[in-house]
């Protein structure tokens, strides 16, 4: 991978500086030399048909996948060399809730909360803020796709990471559902943390957002 | 959080969702008694011929139990992404090895007790040592499990995972077959003294397996 040298923006305090940043599958190209640079606390909502690049590009920030060429930095941590730091900083919410079907809701989350050593009072906690607690003890197999979102946003909820990462969170969900990703949103944000937010719909309303429009793997517009 | 409490938190997790789900165990049991049940009307009721063959029907059940044990593992990682979910936690990566290593090795020792007990009560047969008989199943069994866990990660990203699964790890296996079926045939016999060699190079192929697990399993669960 070849890494670019700093930006002379010098973003010391960027959530996202992104330099360069060129994606490939096989031949075809995603993104294609891609510079981003998102300010901490900002909310910013990628934008762009289906194929422009805002999924990849959410991706490479989270460390999911790595850019075939050019390099930079998330939280002030480079993108290549500590990955691990990015992680553990970050989160990345998807239409995919990575949960398991067996295990219950309250399940999933103390499980994540074991894992990263956090209290089992946020779990509890996040899973009153988006309203299923009264079903928390229940499979994740048995409930609906907006009913498993809720639970991925809870989990967001328990991490409180300094950088959220949405990619389409509110497709095929109902009212309630999309209220619970907005309020998440919402109070994420008042909280000053960075959102990314790749979406085809509205912005959440009362969010101050930027927009940077995709198209073809390269940044067209930012307003 | 250390890694050995990761390792253990990702083995009950496993563990519970094979409990619930009844996905590996509700397949190995009847498979490895039809294999069993077939191969006895096969040989006939000549009780010589059963007690020489016994031991590799038991370690053939056993090695096939263990590639549809450690594919399930993936899957069900990979049913809703959580795979990604594991890769982006700030978590030690060899845990999760570890951790789903421990799973599939009780999945396996779960197993084996029901087949021992399978071929004992159909065949009428005895065994000299139990001991050292589980003692090669324990050794085998992690070296199996070893060996799925690491590489059921890397089938995990082709699209012909079902296929190339097990053409990577039936020949990676083999000295854990020839080695079980030796042991496992020495210490049914009551021939106690030559079975520690091949209880050796069990352990040894424990080691190497899960040393090298430890050390690669994090560069195969990135991109």
């Amino acid at each position: 991978m070849r890494t670019l040298p700093r930006s002379p923006i010098g973003l010391k305090d960027a959530a996202v500086d992104l330099r360069g940043v060129t994606r490939l599958f096989g031949a075809a190209p995603a993104l294609v030399r891609v510079d981003l640079a998102i300010e901490r606390g900002e909310a910013v909502v990628l934008r762009g048909p289906n194929g422009a690049g805002k999924s990849t590009l959410l991706r490479i920030v989270a460390t999911a996948l790595s850019p075939t060429y050019g390099g930079g930095s998330v939280l002030g941590f480079d993108l290549a060399e500590d990955r691990e730091q990015i992680r553990r900083r970050s989160e990345l919410l998807t239409h995919r809730t990575r949960l398991y079907e067996e295990l219950t809701a309250r399940e999933n989350l103390e499980l994540i909360a074991d894992l990263l050593g956090i209290a089992h009072d946020r779990v509890q906690e996040a899973l009153e803020r988006v309203a299923i607690a009264d079903v928390a003890d229940e499979r994740v197999r048995t409930f609906s796709a907006g009913m498993r979102q809720k639970v991925a946003v809870a989990r967001a909820i328990v991490r409180d990471p300094e950088l959220l990462l949405l990619d389409e969170p509110t497709t095929g969900l109902d009212a309630a559902a999309r209220g619970a990703v907005d309020e998440m949103m919402l109070r994420a944000s008042r909280d000053g943390r960075t959102l990314v937010i790749a979406t085809h719909h509205d912005v959440t309303p009362g969010l101050a957002a930027r927009v940077v429009t995709l198209r073809d793997g390269s940044v067209e517009a930012s307003s | 959080m250390t890694s050995a409490r990761q390792a253990t938190l990702i083995a009950r997790k496993d563990l519970l969702i094979e409990v619930r789900g009844r996905h590996a165990l509700g397949t190995l049991v009847p498979f490895a008694a039809t294999v069993l049940v077939a191969f006895g009307f096969a040989f006939g009721p000549g009780r010589e011929v059963l007690e020489r063959v016994a031991p590799g029907l038991l370690w053939m059940a056993v090695l096939f139990s263990a590639v549809m044990a450690s594919r399930r593992a993936y899957q069900t990682e990979s049913e809703d992404g959580a795979l990604e979910g594991l890769l982006l936690a700030p978590i030690d990566k060899a845990a999760v090895f570890l951790g789903k290593a421990v799973a599939v090795t009780v999945e396996l020792l779960a197993l084996v007790i029901v087949v021992l007990l399978l071929v004992m009560v159909l065949f009428d047969l005895s065994v000299a040592d139990p001991f050292l008989v589980l003692a090669a199943f324990v050794l085998g069994a992690i070296g199996l499990a070893a060996v799925g866990s690491l590489f059921g990660v890397v089938a995990e990203s082709s699209r012909t995972r079902e296929a190339i699964f097990p053409m990577l790890v039936l020949p990676l296996v083999a000295p854990v077959l020839i080695a079980g079926v030796r042991a496992t045939d020495l210490a049914a016999a009551g021939r106690s003294g030559e079975v520690w060699s091949w209880l050796g190079l069990l352990a040894a192929f424990d080691v190497v397996f899960l040393s090298v697990g430890v050390l690669v399993f994090g560069y195969l669960l990135e991109d």
